[in-house]
């Protein structure tokens, strides 16, 4: 009877260091952690919410500016989407009013990103080399002029 | 004598009953979530893949501001940006100006280059992904829909994955202080919308697509085109698709 006395309170001890890693365990695991592998499955839900879509696409620019958005699909630019000048649509307009002016950027800078030949881009892509440009046009046609003066960035003929 | 053995029996019964309750408890929590959270969103239903025609590229940058306005990347970081190549026999010149965001300057390489192109890039969202292997918190994972993200709130900073990624796609966010990378805009995706890159390309350089879709354009491309993947002898199983790219690529 001694003898049994020791084994239970081994048995006791044992039993409460499981309470504890148990507990324990339940306190520092984060709910929703290994669901689906070694992560916190409730992440997933945060990362889908982390903030509002800022981008909207040229199909919802064309909700207010129709106009706009018939001029630029009937021209060469019909696949180069409003934002990519004008920034996210979601600076400029929430849930349908409008919040701030979207940015109209008419310098030679913004046609250069796309149009200005450097070495890199596809030789078919139209770029343009200023000084020849000069050159067909006649250096007193561009001196002092951006692209935009001659150019239509809605529906650019060449 | 008696009394005490009846209180220990008791006790014992007592202590079994608790543990198993607190068990029971656990794993009530751990099969509490069961669906995704997202409203209206199946992340079985999607596997997302990403297609980059590397000859369509035209180097402008607008996916990388797209990508810093959308996500708020802080400066000087990028979750995507764009290489350019210059290359020939004699000598090869690669550069990416703040990425690429604004566009690449005119340059004299200093030979004479018989090939030139732009390789945009990103997170690869790999399949068997080193960036997780090494993670010591389980703060990063891939979603059941193919992308490969970092939970914020258990990243502890400690920079393994980003040495860890082959591609070098992951930095330390200087506000968080936790590992930042592509997520492929989980937020947009999970919504319906295209990552922001793509919304914005305007050459259809970039094109996301979902593999579980039988009709993806994407899904078609990267099935009966002849498709590249970066360092494909790592075999971390990119699911970022190239077309036309190069050897001299890494």
């Amino acid at each position: 009877m001694e003898h049994a006395r020791h084994v239970f309170r081994v048995i006791f001890v044992l039993l409460l260091a499981l309470v504890a890693f148990v507990l324990g365990r339940t306190w520092l695991v984060p709910k929703s952690y290994g669901l689906y592998g070694p992560y916190r499955f409730d992440n997933v839900a945060e990362q889908a919410a982390i903030r509002a879509p800022l981008h909207a696409g040229a199909a919802s620019c064309a909700g207010c500016h129709e106009e706009k958005a018939k001029k630029l699909a009937a021209g060469v630019h019909q696949h180069v989407s409003c934002e990519v000048c004008h920034g996210p649509a979601g600076r400029h307009a929430k849930e349908g009013k409008v919040v701030a002016k979207a940015a109209i950027d008419r310098s030679f800078t913004n046609c250069a990103r796309c149009h200005r030949k450097i070495l890199g881009r596809p030789e078919k892509f139209p770029q343009v080399v200023l000084e020849q440009h000069v050159q067909q046009m006649g250096p007193s046609a561009l001196e002092g002029k951006v692209c935009l003066e001659c150019h239509d960035p809605h529906s650019p003929k060449l | 004598m008696d009394d005490t053995r009846s209180t220990r029996r008791e006790f014992i019964q007592g202590a079994i009953k608790l543990g198993g309750g607190a068990l029971v408890f656990l794993s009530g929590t751990s099969l509490a979530a069961e669906e995704h959270p997202a409203e209206r969103y199946d992340w079985e239903a999607h596997r997302y893949a990403y297609l980059i025609d590397t000859t369509k590229c035209i180097g402008c940058g607008s996916c990388v501001r797209a990508c810093a306005a959308e996500n708020g990347v802080p400066d000087g970081f990028y979750r995507t940006w764009v290489e350019r190549y210059v290359l020939s026999a004699e000598g090869s010149h690669v550069d990416s100006p703040n990425g690429g965001r604004d566009g690449f300057p005119p340059i004299e390489p200093g030979f004479h280059p018989t090939k030139s192109f732009f390789v945009p890039k990103m997170c690869n969202h790999c399949k068997e992904t080193p960036c997780i292997q090494v993670c010591p918190v389980g703060a990063s994972y891939r979603t059941k829909d193919g992308v490969v993200m970092v939970d914020g709130d258990r990243c502890i900073g400690c920079g393994y994955c980003v040495q860890a990624c082959p591609f070098g796609s992951r930095f330390l966010n200087p506000a968080t202080h936790t590992a930042d990378k592509c997520t492929w805009c989980y937020h947009r995706v999970t919504k319906g919308l295209m990552p922001a890159c793509v919304t914005v390309c305007p050459t259809g350089t970039r094109q996301f697509g979902d593999m579980l879709r039988e009709d993806d354009p994407v899904r078609k491309a990267i099935e009966h085109e002849r498709v590249a993947v970066m360092q494909p002898h790592l075999l971390t199983e990119p699911q970022c698709f190239y077309i036309g790219l190069d050897k001299e690529v890494r």
